[in-house]
């Protein structure tokens, strides 16, 4: 009996049941680069994940910047990647937004304007909020509110508490999109991280399903906790705004943790690729 | 409810505790109105020798102008007998040995000079307006998360309120905000918390069995003051006498 229980906690006999892993989705703000510098031996580790038979996607929530910034940034710190490997909760936003067929009062940066282009915004009937502490004033959250009360859905990038920037952590939209709800007694609809149908999407073009994919980042529960809801494998890195204890905060807990991406590539690449 | 036993719990009555806003006057234009006959009444139960106080939820006054802007109206009430969150929030910092970090309107600054509020210890939130901005609300959030026991007051709960150029979201949407930023619940001070309620009757030296409320919400004020053993009169002005389904939103919760 007590081999048995001490099989079951095995991860390489966890992985043993499972299908060989074809996918692995990585996270980037606070896993791969933390604002404008990458996380020592990122770059190198992402190389030889290369070489590995698997696909590799890049999934954020980051909601202040486009596609396009975020591949040019990642480029500048030499990461090896393309642009339509990145797969955000903008474009998940205005995926849902053209669905519905309405037009959104977009609380989003400025400089994530670009992934809305071609969506009407005039006589707005949806409220769109993401991060964008420009625009996050009393006078423009009334204008939301009021909006949403008259029964425009809210729908929200994602719900983040905070992240970390140079100067310390930040609120996210999170706090924002929860004070609405509450003056409005109505429900967001949240497309981005943890939502299970964030990481579906993002997986649906790889022709891979949740159990042949892990994911890597350093949100207990937004990254690790979504993807394994999901049906994914999670891998915790320390980097970002981890936290101690965050482990705790997901059930079940991450499947492993690791001090940074370099060192969860090494685990991928000597324990959990195809069968031997 | 037979008339023999309402007579009875009159005649034990010692003190009345009086809601402001849409009992004594209507908010609006220029500050708002007395609703007739109001200031008439209040003279008359100063004078029958009961113990009358008054209760608000105001934050974006101190006690003092706001108690000037009635003078104005008609109204004769001292300040020491005005109760409104800050000073009972106040209260508790003392009693607690908490410093603040303020995040409330520019007006009720003056209304927290004498409190220490170096390296605070906790984050009293009211109703801010204007001052509820991103940079505001993250400094805020800051000093919470920062805590090692995150401490969070907040003057009043409510979700929003109606002024002349429309809806406005109230202090309780930003509590939720922080209360979810960083998984913590806030102690709400103010109606219609029981702790609000206890500190008016503790100054008037009275027990909730010997003190009537008089209000127009229903569930802030006469909800409130029947939860501590006070029996509660709402009047038909004030909130009461907006359009049911308004009524609804703004009382819910």
């Amino acid at each position: 009996m007590f081999i048995c229980l001490f099989y079951s906690f095995n991860p390489v006999a966890v992985m043993a049941s499972r299908r060989a892993l074809k996918a692995v989705l990585i996270d980037l703000s606070g896993t791969l680069h933390i604002e404008d510098a990458a996380v020592p031996g990122a770059q190198e580790a992402l190389a030889r994940l290369r070489q590995a038979p698997v696909t590799v996607k890049f999934v954020t929530n980051t909601t202040k910047e486009c596609k396009r910034t975020l591949f040019e940034r990642l480029r500048r710190l030499n990461f090896d990647l393309q642009e339509q490997e990145i797969f955000t909760s903008l474009t998940a936003a205005r995926n849902l937004l053209e669905q519905r067929a309405v037009r959104p009062l977009l609380l989003v940066e400025d400089s994530a304007l670009e992934d809305f282009t071609g969506l009407e915004t005039s006589d707005p009937n949806a409220v769109v909020i993401g991060l964008a502490p420009d625009h996050f004033n009393y006078q423009t959250l009334n204008k939301a509110f009021r909006l949403i009360l008259d029964g425009a859905p809210l729908i929200a990038i994602h719900k983040a508490r905070y992240y970390k920037r140079k100067d310390g952590l930040a609120l996210g939209p999170g706090p924002f999109v929860t004070g609405l709800e509450y003056a409005t007694d109505t429900q967001a609809t949240v497309v981005g991280k943890p939502e299970k149908g964030f990481f579906l999407e993002a997986l649906r073009d790889l022709n891979c399903s949740p159990e042949e994919a892990v994911m890597i980042g350093d949100d207990a529960r937004d990254d690790v906790g979504g993807a394994q809801n999901a049906g994914m494998l999670g891998i915790l890195v320390k980097t970002g705004k981890y936290r101690p204890g965050d482990e705790g905060k997901i059930n079940p807990p991450p499947h492993l943790m690791c001090d940074s991406f370099p060192e969860a590539v090494n685990h991928i690449l000597e324990n959990l690729l195809g069968s031997k | 409810m037979a008339a023999g036993s309402s007579m009875q719990w009159l005649r034990s009555v010692k003190g009345v505790i009086l809601d402001m806003c849409g009992v004594l006057y209507d908010s609006g234009e220029g500050g708002g109105q007395a609703i007739h006959g109001s200031a008439e009444a209040v003279r008359r139960l100063i004078g029958s020798g009961l113990t009358v106080r008054f209760c608000t939820n105001e934050t974006q006054n101190t006690r003092e102008r706001f108690v000037q802007k009635l003078c104005v109206m008609g109204f004769d009430i001292s300040v020491s007998h005005v109760f409104s969150p800050a000073p009972a929030l106040i209260h508790i910092l003392r009693e607690r040995h908490l410093r603040p970090h303020l995040l409330v309107h520019d007006d009720l600054i003056p209304e927290f000079d004498s409190v220490d509020v170096s390296s605070p210890n906790c984050v009293v939130i009211g109703d801010a307006a204007d001052n509820f901005s991103y940079q505001n609300l993250n400094e805020a959030f800051r000093v919470l998360i920062g805590l090692e026991k995150p401490l969070l007051f907040s003057l009043g709960q409510g979700r929003y309120y109606k002024e002349t150029d429309g809806l406005k979201l109230d202090v309780g949407v930003f509590m939720k905000a922080l209360e979810y930023a960083c998984d913590v619940q806030a102690q709400v001070v103010g109606k219609p918390s029981a702790e609000f309620f206890q500190t008016v009757l503790s100054d008037m030296k009275l027990q909730p069995h010997e003190v009537v409320m008089i209000g127009d919400d229903l569930l802030n004020d006469i909800g409130g003051a029947q939860r501590c053993g006070m029996k509660g009169l709402q009047v038909r002005t004030g909130k009461y006498s907006q359009s049911r389904n308004v009524e609804q939103l703004i009382l819910r919760k």
